[in-house]
């Protein structure tokens, strides 16, 4: 029973890694970016709908119809305003030294405007749980992997049946190509980043439901979901929504017998275990190749 | 001609700057702005080391404060396990974490910048994870006490370890300065500029990079293990920052990645602003974003560094010293040609 609960757990914690990763493959796929400032607006997203909460009292959820918009803008002119700016023969290093900031000032930032306590939601379904199977889920869980699968099914719609998903997917893999077929890819790259970060604007939301939060608390996001997108091959949203399951059932399962510090390991194990025998990742293309 | 005077002026700068170092403890009002001293030199060795991977290659760690919290550890734990001699276990500590830079780098260095980057960040989040879990061995979060290695008043330990980092400071920049100059060095340049066609040319890269990589790893965690002996008290949370880790890529970067001086003049500016701020304003969340604004400022707007950027400044007012033969980067060729066309 304990098993099968881990099991279904892991599957829930899944569904959250799937859909932040999916945001960070997207920035890598358009500008080979690898953007360390992701987590940290994920907590920013989630201090924004406990504080939204908390003073005004609405739900949690109701937070996205502010902070999915609102960071999506932030995406865009963090793509058009600062990124662009760097050379691109030192693109790579230099974007990576950039978003780090940027994660440091979000951090500070926070720390800054809601001291260092610990915060969490209270909601009148907060200890609410059901039984499946012999197996107790609190309903917060079942509601931020919904959360996820909804984003991560529009993000899939939008990528395939759209004529802007075209565009990007065309951005992402052949820019040259992709501006002599008329494609603006200055304007669709901004856009894509618009809409990576909005994923992280879902899931702090999601997260905001069932975690205790605090400003230094991005650090242990950021390695899993860098682990990830690593497994599942630099630049592929497929490869990191099946390595993010794969790994947070790892960890959920290894819970049981390392207990919970312990069972973080496991994603760096999987990384440098990757990064030794299959640099390119488990389901990376050619873009993986190089980087 | 122009080359005769410019090395008169760097011999001066350095005898200058070496004399300050020298003179600093016996200008020290008091023992606390000696003990700053003290740490300011040891963020000198730290950005040192740091540029052996990052100004040679442009391969940019963000780790290089867990191999410094690695070494720190390995002195520590030496000397109380082991009870091995203060200096002796420093010793061991540094060959035993430039042993482990081999596989670590093994995994880092095969594919491109990216991954080791990534790899950097989770060396810190790992380190600190397992020290503060392991609580029976390294002493978790209650700390390690290292013990002393003389038996000296604090104004003269301090005194004792400035001059000892002072030391570990002119071997790092003398060691950066042989590989500068040697055909390693051109090498490790070329995978700076053009990785690819480095390695078309034959440079056997990723020897190279792994190479440096562990010789960068090797002095890191020297002055770590310095650092322990000096302060004598272990936390993981401070040893395993990943604070560190970018004031280190801070202070070279601002100085400048391609001078030898540069991430000393870094060091120097950030160590003591960083200590400034310590003692007049205490330890704010504003730390942190004082930290991240700089870092990006310094990205998008000086990334050759201040020195760099002092000495094109000079250059454009000294209107008679152009020479026929400039270092032109692969980035500036792009951007001359880019403006031609």
């Amino acid at each position: 029973m304990l098993l099968f609960q881990s099991i279904l757990l892991g599957l829930l914690l899944g569904g959250l890694y799937a859909l932040l990763a999916s945001g960070l493959t997207l920035y890598f796929g358009i500008m080979r970016v690898v953007m360390i400032a992701h987590s940290a607006f994920l907590i920013l997203a989630a201090y924004l709908a406990w504080w939204m909460h908390d003073r005004i009292g609405v739900d949690p959820l109701l937070s996205m119809v502010v902070t999915v918009p609102l960071f999506f803008a932030a995406g865009v002119g963090l793509q058009r305003l600062l990124l662009t700016r760097l050379r691109p023969a030192t693109l790579t290093m230099m974007s990576v030294l950039l978003t780090f900031a940027i994660a440091l000032t979000v951090e500070g930032l926070l720390g800054y405007a809601f001291t260092g306590t610990q915060r969490r939601v209270q909601l009148g379904y907060s200890s609410a749980s059901f039984e499946i199977f012999g197996a107790r889920i609190a309903v917060v869980k079942l509601i931020a992997f919904v959360l996820a699968v909804i984003a991560l099914s529009g993000l899939y719609v939008l990528m395939k049946r759209t004529r802007f998903g075209w565009a990007l997917r065309a951005t992402i893999q052949h820019r040259d190509a992709a501006r002599l077929l008329g494609i603006d890819t200055e304007r669709v790259a901004g856009y894509g980043f618009g809409i990576g970060l909005a994923t992280a604007a879902v899931g702090g939301t999601a997260l905001s439901l069932d975690t205790t939060i605090y400003p230094s608390l991005h650090w242990h996001w950021i390695g899993p979901l860098m682990a990830i997108i690593v497994v599942g091959g630099l630049g592929s949203v497929p490869g990191a929504a099946a390595a993010a399951m794969v790994l947070g059932m790892a960890q959920s399962l290894l819970q049981i017998p390392m207990g919970t510090t312990w069972a973080q390991t496991v994603f760096y194990v999987a990384l440098f275990a990757t990064l030794a025998f299959r640099p390119q990742g488990f389901f990376g293309g050619r873009l993986a190749q190089r980087f | 001609m122009p080359n005769a005077s410019k090395r008169i002026l760097v011999g001066t700068a350095i005898a200058l700057l070496a004399a300050a170092i020298l003179v600093f403890p016996s200008l020290a009002p008091n023992p606390y702005i000696l003990s700053s001293g003290v740490l300011v030199l040891n963020y000198a060795v730290l950005a040192t080391s740091w540029n052996f991977v990052g100004g040679f290659t442009g391969y940019i760690s963000l780790g290089h404060g867990a191999l410094a919290g690695l070494g720190g550890y390995a002195t520590g734990l030496l000397v109380v396990k082991a009870g091995l001699p203060s200096f002796a276990a420093l010793a061991v500590a540094a060959l035993l974490v430039a042993a482990l830079a081999v596989p670590l780098g093994m995994a880092a260095l095969r594919v491109r910048g990216a991954s080791f980057v990534i790899v950097s960040i989770a060396l810190v989040l790992i380190l600190l994870l397992v020290f503060q879990s392991w609580a029976s061995f390294t002493g978790g979060s209650r700390g390690l006490v290292v013990p002393r290695p003389f038996d000296l008043s604090r104004p003269e330990h301090h005194r004792v370890f400035y001059y000892l980092f002072a030391v570990l400071l002119a071997i790092a920049v003398l060691a950066w300065w042989l590989i500068d100059r040697s055909r390693f060095g051109l090498g490790l340049k070329s995978i700076r500029e053009d990785e690819d066609k480095a390695e078309a040319l034959g440079t056997p890269t990723f020897a190279y990079k792994l190479i440096v990589f562990v010789v960068s790893a090797g002095f890191t965690a020297l002055a770590g293990g310095l650092y322990a002996l000096w302060f004598g008290d272990l936390d993981p949370v401070f040893q395993f920052s990943i604070l560190t880790g970018s004031y280190l890529v801070l202070m070279a970067l601002l100085g400048g990645v391609r001078n030898l001086f540069g991430p000393v003049a870094g060091a120097i500016l950030v160590g003591t602003a960083l200590e400034y701020f310590k003692v007049e304003y205490g330890d704010t969340p504003l730390h942190l974003v004082a930290t991240g604004v700089l870092l990006a400022l310094v990205v998008l707007f000086m990334p050759d560094g201040v020195l760099p950027a002092i000495g094109d400044l000079l250059k454009r007012l000294d209107r008679t010293k152009k020479s026929s033969i400039r270092e032109v980067t692969a980035a500036e060729l792009a951007e001359q040609r880019k403006a031609a066309v």
